[in-house]
């Protein structure tokens, strides 16, 4: 473009020397165009350059004019051809400079922004922030310090590969809010670099970038050579603009990071929510299921005694079968009578006396070892010491649910342990525990067993049936009681149930 | 990058800068050889070139000694390649002097000083370096354009005439421009002051201090025309000539290009005869 423009005067004053018509000749405005064009391309320098070659072609012939005929009129007009192109190059390369600065901030502005969106570690985004300013800036080298101290500051740097001290001009930066600037990195003395001098300066900007919060980062640049007045302010505005659009970026990406948060949350808790509702339907149809067994054996037998006159030993054992299933029938309601009060909030209702708990569980044994052959029942006492004050029934079905549970998961039989002794590592407990070396629960599972409706799948206790509400009502009354139920469990090698409740000399 | 890896001292402040007393206790010494010459031809003691010999090489190896001790602090061992070069430089002059030939003995010089200057690494500072030969072309098509439009406008303005006055007499004023004139300047004034002073400034307060400097050198040398068109003229000249070598000191990093344009500006300058 500067060739150009060149060319163009060449030719201007070519023209003017064959018309031979003078200072004051009309092609002398000719030489405005090339002077405006490289103004419009080039900028001042283009402009200046190209205004004062025009100012030097046009001297030969205005100056020879002034020295034969004087200060005329003519001769004034010529003198001023001579500086006109360089003031007009000037100013109308100062505007187009300009005017070029402030598109470019502001296309860095919108690309910084650019590059500042989206859901990127915040990291990745500084680098690409970094080389959009350096461009923007033409800087030699730019760096982006961000945090609230250089020990745990992000760094981007353009190019890659420089280290932080926490003594250097950056740091100090970060630390006070005060800029630093630098007219040559080499023989700045406050900078202790112990490199040689270079042939053209350094220049350097280390700029705090400060939001609502305060000091946020650093941005550090340097420039070879020349640093415009025009450039620094770029800079100092870019910074500004940094502080606040890196400070925009953390809460957004703190945001992006709460809403996935909540959405994680929600969606494991519409999981759970699910979950319970397949679970209280499950629970509808099994409770369906055992209210319609005893249910269908009650009606059985008694339509046979009523409607058949039965000899009496076999009229005792349908009245037998009908007091069993009856019972049945109780607990059952029993169970879920004790669940409508806890999901209502309700205190279960307790009658604490004196338990004889060797007794207790003695019955509990023979009956469940009288009940399942496949299983061998033992159970060991620590001695006349243990002794509780609770209600028995309630006890009883703590007890009586532990040792189902047992049977239930160790489906193909094997040795269910019971065992009662004070809690070593709870003075003025009572330890009653319940172990099997049935199929075990698995470790992820072992938090939820002791919720509602919760029964751990495994294939070989599929065919077994429950409401899901054994552990659970155990853990009630457990805690109802003022003690509490723990559970340790392998998968394949068994499950120890151990039910702490407070001792005959405490009370609940 | 020194803004992050270099520790910072905010309070710090500039080391003195080497000996201070040296600077004009040299140029004392080399206003001292200027004024024995200067005496000399005064006193009119045969023969009298060789005191203006003396006088002008004095100046000249006075400027260049002044632009090593600013280049290189005024670092220990600097008397030595001041002592050689000012010798060189006045034997030159002498040499100039005594026959039209000797005049090519200045051409000695830059070559001296690039080989005492190969041996201090901190002139590679002030642009002691070679230089892209687009620079340099740059830098001589400038000049020529320059000096090209002196001889247009002085024969055009003022009735100036080309006039070479011999072949050897023509050789040796470029010779001197090679050896003396232009070196000393661009070395002094280029080198040294432009590059200490666009350090601590920006661009343009340091090319305009530094051709202000330059062209008073030029207007107080004796052997400038004393009439108000030719000082008029090399106030111009000169002034754009030291503004466009220390546009391109700054662009190209060596003092080549400058001292090119300055040379190719002379060598036109020495064909203008009133």
């Amino acid at each position: 473009m500067i060739a150009l423009s060149v060319a163009l005067l060449g030719a201007v004053a070519l023209a003017m020397g064959l018309a031979d018509q003078g200072p004051a000749s009309v092609l002398r405005h000719l030489y405005l165009l090339p002077t405006l064009w490289a103004a419009l391309t080039r900028g001042a320098i283009g402009g200046g350059l190209v205004g004062a070659l025009a100012g030097l072609l046009h001297a030969p012939v205005a100056l020879p004019a002034v020295e034969r005929a004087g200060l005329t009129s003519q001769t004034l007009d010529g003198l001023l051809s001579l500086g006109l192109p360089v003031v007009a190059g000037l100013l109308v390369g100062r505007l187009v400079d300009g005017s070029r600065a402030r598109a470019a901030r502001l296309a860095a502005v919108l690309a910084i922004q650019r590059c500042l969106d989206g859901p990127e570690a915040l990291e990745a985004k500084l680098v690409a922030v970094a080389r959009e300013l350096r461009v923007a800036l033409g800087a030699r080298r730019l760096a982006l310090l961000v945090g609230p101290n250089v020990r745990t500051a992000l760094l981007a740097s353009v190019p890659v590969g420089t280290l932080v001290d926490p003594d250097s001009a950056a740091a100090f930066a970060l630390a006070t809010g005060q800029r630093v600037s630098s007219a040559d990195l080499a023989a700045d003395p406050r900078l202790r670099a112990d490199e040689p001098v270079d042939v053209t300066p350094v220049r350097a900007l280390a700029l705090p970038l400060v939001s609502g919060a305060g000091v946020v980062g650093v941005m550090a640049v340097e420039w070879r050579g020349e640093l415009s007045r025009a450039a620094r302010a770029a800079a100092e505005e870019l910074a500004l603009h940094i502080g606040l659009a890196v400070e925009n970026a953390r809460l957004t990406l703190r945001q992006h990071h709460f809403a996935e948060e909540l959405a994680e949350k929600v969606s494991a808790a519409t999981a759970r929510l699910r979950e319970l509702d397949q679970a209280k339907t499950e629970f509808l149809s099994v409770v369906s299921h055992e209210l319609r067994t005893p249910l269908t054996a009650l009606q059985g037998f008694s339509e046979l005694l009523l409607r058949s006159a039965l000899p009496p030993e076999r009229a005792q054992r349908c009245l037998v079968y009908l007091h069993t299933e009856a019972c049945t029938l109780g607990r059952i309601v029993g169970e879920l009578l004790d669940l409508s009060r806890i999901e209502a909030g309700r205190p279960l209702e307790l009658k604490p006396e004196l338990v004889d708990l060797a007794a207790l569980i003695e019955r509990n044994i023979e009956i469940f070892a009288a009940e399942h052959h496949g299983h061998h029942f033992r159970w060991t006492a620590s001695g006349p010491d243990v002794a509780l004050r609770a209600d028995p029934d309630a006890l009883d079905r703590m007890l009586k649910n532990l040792l189902t549970n047992a049977v239930k998961y160790s489906p193909r039989g094997g040795q269910v342990c019971v065992s009662a002794c004070p809690a070593e590592d709870q003075p003025g407990m009572i330890e009653l525990a319940v172990e099997d070396d049935g199929v075990g629960i698995p470790a992820d599972q072992l938090p939820r067993i002791f919720d509602k409706y919760v029964r751990v799948p495994h294939p070989e206790t599929a065919a077994a049936r429950g409401l899901g509400l054994g552990l659970s009502l155990v853990k009630a009354l457990a805690e109802a009681h003022g003690g509490r139920v723990e559970v340790d469990s392998l998968p394949g090698k068994g499950s120890r149930f151990r039910l702490l409740l407070p001792g005959a000399d405490r009370d609940f | 990058m020194r803004l992050l890896s270099a520790p910072f001292e905010p309070g710090a402040l500039a080391p003195p800068r080497g000996p201070v007393l040296v600077y004009p206790q040299v140029a004392g010494a080399f206003a001292l050889l200027v004024a024995a010459g200067l005496g000399w031809e005064w006193a009119g003691v045969v023969p009298r070139e060789l005191g203006h010999a003396l006088a002008s090489g004095a100046v000249h190896a006075g400027l260049l000694a002044l632009g090593w001790l600013l280049a290189t602090d005024a670092a220990e061992g600097w008397s030595g390649p001041v002592v050689r070069l000012g010798t060189t430089l006045i034997l030159a002059a002498v040499a100039a002097r005594l026959h039209p030939m000797g005049a090519l003995a200045f051409l000695l010089v830059p070559g001296l000083l690039l080989l005492e200057g190969r041996r201090q690494p901190r002139l590679r500072a002030i642009g002691l370096a070679g230089a892209h030969p687009v620079h340099a072309l740059a830098g001589l098509a400038v000049g020529a354009f320059l000096g090209a439009h002196l001889l247009v406008t002085a024969s055009r303005t003022f009735g100036y005439r080309l006039h070479v006055g011999g072949l050897p007499a023509y050789l040796s004023a470029l010779a001197y421009d090679v050896g003396a004139n232009a070196l000393s300047a661009e070395w002094l004034f280029r080198g040294a002051v432009f590059s200490l002073l666009w350090r601590r400034w920006t661009f343009w307060p340091a090319a305009l201090v530094t051709t202000g400097l330059s062209l008073g050198r030029y207007l107080l040398d004796p052997a400038l025309p004393h009439t108000a068109e030719a000082r008029a003229g090399a106030v111009f000249y000169l002034g754009l000539v030291g503004l466009i070598a220390c546009a391109l000191r700054a662009w190209s990093g060596s003092l080549l290009p400058g001292y090119l344009a300055a040379l190719a500006f002379f060598a036109a300058y020495r064909m203008l005869a009133p």
